[in-house]
């Protein structure tokens, strides 16, 4: 069953162009120059209830401007979209009860207040039953190792767990959608795994429908099934990961390890050579020519020890995706 | 109903907390405040000792009662909400607000009236204070009928303050640049208001057509009222004067919350 429909929906933002120093502010204050940036150009999916989808794409391709339309933050220029059966525009109260939305880069939560008393204000605004609310602090809060620092204004936190505690916030309702906009953004390593095994764990348990946006391909490759991609307002790929690596991974990689170091211009003939230490090298070579080219190197002369043969890193494949279509 | 109280009485136990934060900035400002008072005592006692017992009727106990009486008002009326509306709104701090089940301005409201609690009975307090040593010459009022139309007024006045301070923050909406425009309307305010001075020393034209502006309900019409130098008549037509306002201005606050939000919408912060 679809949650979200989205159709067409395309959004146009009006800015004004001022040209540099005072003569140029003042200028602008009679003659404003409009000029419009189209973030989204019309686009259309659907999302399943349970599913786990995410929305890649570079810095302004318009994956926050969707989802703020998906969350009725912004009014859509045209297109529809209904989401768990509500016009998003409408912002209805009922709606908003039924999804949760944390911003990477912008946080929901007053912080020179303790997560408790932020959540107690959550508990009023969604109207939560107190043992409801009780249940569910208790499951995030154990699940995200937030419990002793209930208490802590929010101020006082690292980054990381300022961004669980903004999960918290985010959930503490038990919405059927969550939104997250960069949740990872600015993290450390080890945070950023936390935050993504808590994420995959709660969409399994709970089939809460999750939206996620993100540039770092691990939260992608990790978390999402499906993937969107979008550049410049416009979805270029929409289905499975796998699907994109065979679709659009035109060439392989082969590394090969050599017994003592081989000179790179013997290699070069082979294929590209995408990096290299002398004895460890990986050349890339089109998909069709990738057996052939294995056969040569082990039937050649060099002093090869072992021969592997990969898919291409899928950062490097959305990357060539994104330069294309420039 | 039930829900409705509970719900403010926990945004305003938030804002307390919130507040305490700060309590030293709170307590500073506090200092600015008595030495403005006194500054204008100053400059009064320096004037009438010049000659003449009486500027236009009044008295110099009269204009000592009228300052720290109107002050007293003054800053009990007051509000922070022009600077809070406009930052939560250039910072995008609104766009939590727009995906929460909950009224934006009724949250604002109820969260400035448990945020200014301490600024303002620590500023009432210490009005009081300076007013103790002037005891000498401070001229009471113990009417209680006038304190009963003073004491509506002031609260109309209060009232008043948050609708225009929630409008004046709004204009962040359509500008990035709000503060100085926010430090000119303060002005303009205050001279409107009588706190440089009492409104009956301008113009009859000028004093006559402020009578129909909110402003002088903080400070010139519920001072000389305490001073019985209008009577309760003219207070009950004040009180009038002050409901219309709240219903017109609540009416645009209503309309340009609504465009704002559409241009908030448009461009997306």
């Amino acid at each position: 069953m679809e949650i979200i429909t989205v159709k067409d929906i395309l959004k146009t933002y009006e800015s004004y162009r001022k040209e540099p120093g005072l003569l140029g502010t003042v200028k602008a204050l009679f003659n404003k120059k409009v000029f419009h940036t189209h973030a989204v150009k019309g686009i259309s999916f659907e999302i399943k209830k349970g599913e786990m989808v995410g929305f890649l794409g570079p810095n302004g391709a318009g994956k926050t401007t969707t989802l703020k339309m998906l969350s009725g933050i912004l009014y859509p220029t045209g297109g529809e979209a209904r989401v768990a059966g509500f016009d998003p525009q409408k912002r209805q109260n009922d709606f908003k009860k039924r999804f949760g939305i944390v911003m990477g880069q912008k946080d929901q939560l007053t912080n020179v207040l303790p997560l408790m008393d932020n959540l107690v204000l959550f508990r009023e605004f969604y109207d939560i039953p107190e043992d409801v609310f009780k249940k569910n602090l208790d499951e995030l809060v154990d699940a995200l190792g937030l419990r002793d620092l209930l208490d802590v204004p929010i101020r006082k936190m690292s980054l990381g767990q300022r961004m669980k505690c903004e999960l918290v916030a985010a959930l503490i309702h038990n919405p059927d959608i969550l939104f997250l906009d960069e949740p990872t953004i600015g993290l450390d390593v080890v945070a950023q795994k936390n935050i993504r095994n808590f994420i995959k764990k709660y969409n399994r348990e709970k089939k809460t429908t999750i939206i996620l946006t993100s540039h770092y391909m691990e939260d992608i490759e990790e978390l999402c099934e499906r993937v969107i991609i979008i550049n410049f307002g416009k979805i270029i790929f929409d289905g499975k990961l796998k699907d994109l690596i065979s679709r659009y991974a035109k060439d392989k990689i082969i590394r090969v390890t050599a017994t003592k170091e081989i000179p790179m211009e013997s290699m070069k003939a082979y294929g590209k050579i995408e990096e290299s230490d002398g004895v460890k090298i990986a050349i890339r070579v089109p998909r069709t020519d990738v057996k052939s080219t294995a056969a040569k190197l082990i039937s050649s002369d060099l002093p090869i020890d072992d021969i592997l043969i990969e898919e291409m890193p899928i950062d490097d494949i959305i990357r060539e995706i994104f330069q294309s279509a420039n | 109903m039930r829900k409705f109280l509970r719900q403010s009485w926990i945004i305003i136990k938030l804002a307390w907390q919130k507040n305490l934060n700060y309590r030293f900035t709170v307590f500073m400002y506090r200092i600015g405040e008595i030495i403005e008072v006194l500054v204008l005592i100053v400059m009064w006692t320096a004037i009438y000792s010049g000659g003449g017992g009486m500027i236009k009727g009044f008295t110099l106990s009269e204009m000592v009662t009228y300052v720290l009486i109107g002050n007293l008002f003054s800053v009990a009326v007051r509000n922070f909400l022009p600077d809070h509306v406009s930052r939560e709104i250039e910072h995008g701090r609104l766009s939590a607000f727009l995906v929460k089940p909950v009224s934006y301005i009724r949250f604002t409201f109820t969260n400035e009236l448990g945020r200014i609690f301490l600024a303002t009975i620590l500023s009432v307090l210490s009005q009081v204070i300076v007013i103790l040593f002037f005891l000498d010459r401070v001229i009471f009022n113990t009417d209680m009928s006038y304190i009963l139309v003073i004491v509506s007024m002031v609260f109309f006045a209060f009232i008043i303050e948050l609708l225009l301070g929630f409008l004046i923050g709004s204009i962040a909406f359509w500008t990035d640049e709000v503060a100085g425009l926010q430090a000119s309307i303060d002005r303009v305010k205050r001279f409107f208001s009588g706190g440089y001075f009492p409104l009956s020393l301008l113009p009859v034209s000028l004093s006559s057509a402020s009578g129909y502006l909110p402003f002088g309900y903080s400070f010139f019409v519920p001072a000389s009222l305490y001073l019985k130098k209008i009577d309760l008549a003219q207070g009950l037509r004040g009180l009038m004067i002050q409901a219309i306002w709240i219903v017109l201005l609540s009416l645009i606050l209503g309309f340009v919350w609504k465009r704002g939000l559409r241009k908030f919408e448009a461009t997306g912060s």
